[in-house]
């Protein structure tokens, strides 16, 4: 019976690890694991025994991947960490995504630059997924403020998807063997063509197990104003797809900014969606009054959620993995500030309260109940 | 006819927790591929799949940094010291 809920907290000086009972009451923190090298990935893998995986992306040494076999009280280094064929050209330079793969021990792995690797070991050993590694478009992605990242992976069934920054949305209808650029209705606002084959800066995407058609993306938005050739691009920042990604539309109607980074969907109901606008500017809480904004519709509607949030001269990053959502019945949502805060979101949302206050940069929080 | 390869602690785990060890080697590049050999794990940190020495890790030869030097056709005599250093920088 699970009965501990465990966040994993990526940070620029390494992983944390929080624990709790179900209650939620009283989170024990451990670490820093992982000697002050940023992690910008991890990943609570509850398929059996319960692992938890972090990248462990060291600017002098190279990219380590981390695993925890008991709850993240000790991590060790997996024995090898993705890497590109020598005579491929390119070379490591961050993990931005870590998820289960098909198989009891399968993972797969975003990276930057742009490419996708898989282990059937538990990360032990990886191959790259010449897919989309190698896809025609793959020289022609360009890096956006993170890095010319692969950080979204969301399997389902047969399909994988994949989002790239910049690089857009990418579809595998056969199992990740072959892919296609799958952006009908995602806007770009830095590019001409207001709605390029590929290219769109995709910030995050999100799925959920009972609705497999349903689809929602974080895109880069923000561009209401411009005034540039192809004019302006309201509303291309939050969108929907209800055909497996074939196609998306706008849901940004009623927030007070397109612009954010990450997007969670509620374990127990696919037509509840949660958000965190951003100024696009600042890339902070509008007016320094940080609030996550959630639709129960699908995004026919939106309500701000902010009740226990600073109402002011708090300006809040969150960043794309920086904000996740627990599976009880009553779910907490909790999120992550690059000014080193973990908030919690109890009731969905409705009653806030920080746990943490003073982390160091926090990339990324994951949540699992154990 | 050996040089000797110095290693910093913070990479000694990859390397059976040696401070240093001898190998024979006529150059950098040949000295590397004998670490690529004998601790593949060390020879990641100080290099990456393309096979260039990483942005921030130093190798000495004796007292010069090999950049100054023939970078990794660098020729190297008995007796040479090879030293790993990261360079210290960041926030």
């Amino acid at each position: 019976m699970p009965d501990r809920v465990i966040l994993a907290i990526g940070t620029k000086k390494g992983l944390f690890v929080a624990e709790a009972a179900k209650s939620r009451r009283g989170f024990a923190l451990r670490g820093p694991f992982g000697s002050g090298v940023a992690v910008y990935s991890t990943l609570i893998d509850t398929r059996s025994t319960p692992r938890l995986y972090a990248s462990s992306c060291n600017a002098f040494f190279g990219m380590k991947v981390l695993v925890s076999t008991d709850l993240g009280k000790k991590f060790k280094e997996t024995k090898s960490a993705p890497e590109f064929p020598k005579d491929d050209g390119r070379a490591l330079a961050n993990i931005w995504s870590l998820e289960p793969g098909g198989g009891k021990k399968d993972l797969l792995c975003g990276v930057e630059p742009a490419a996708l690797f898989r282990s059937g070991d538990g990360g032990d050993s990886w191959e790259m997924v010449p897919g989309i590694s190698n896809h025609e478009h793959a020289r022609k992605w360009n890096p956006g403020n993170g890095g010319l990242c692969m950080h979204t992976i969301v399997r389902d069934g047969h399909r994988v998807h994949l989002g790239i920054s910049t690089g857009g949305h990418y579809l595998s209808e056969d199992g990740g063997q072959t892919f296609r650029a799958s952006n009908n209705g995602v806007g770009a606002g830095f590019a001409p063509d207001p709605y390029p084959e590929f290219g769109q800066c995709v910030h995050k995407i999100a799925g959920h197990k009972d609705a497999p058609g349903r689809l929602y993306m974080q895109n880069h938005g923000g561009w209401a104003d411009w005034t540039g050739p192809g004019g302006p691009r309201p509303d291309i920042g939050v969108l929907r797809s209800d055909d497996h990604g074939q196609t998306w539309r706008s849901i940004a109607k009623g927030l007070p900014s397109d612009f954010g980074f990450p997007i969670v969907v509620h374990p127990h109901d696919a037509d509840t969606v949660y958000v965190l606008p951003l100024e696009p500017m600042t890339r902070t809480c509008p007016g320094g009054a940080p609030a996550v904004w959630r639709s129960e519709d699908g995004g026919g509607s939106w309500k701000k959620l902010s009740h226990g949030l600073p109402r002011r001269e708090s300006f809040f990053t969150v960043l794309r993995d920086a904000m996740d959502i627990d599976d009880l019945k009553s779910p907490a949502l909790y999120f992550g500030t690059t000014t080193g805060q973990v908030w919690m979101g109890r009731d969905g949302g409705e009653e806030w309260s920080c746990l943490f206050d003073s982390l160091p940069p926090i990339h990324c929080v994951k949540v699992a109940v154990v | 006819m050996s040089v000797t390869i110095h290693v910093p602690g913070v990479l000694r785990q990859y390397c059976d927790d040696a401070l240093e060890f001898s190998l024979p080697a006529s150059s950098l590049r040949d000295a590397l591929g004998q670490i690529e050999r004998r601790y593949p794990a060390l020879y990641r940190c100080v290099c990456h799949e393309t096979g260039a020495v990483r942005r921030h890790v130093n190798l000495f030869v004796n007292e010069s940094d090999m950049r100054t030097l023939d970078d990794l056709d660098t020729a190297l005599q008995p007796g040479d010291v090879v030293m790993v250093l990261p360079a210290v920088s960041g926030g």
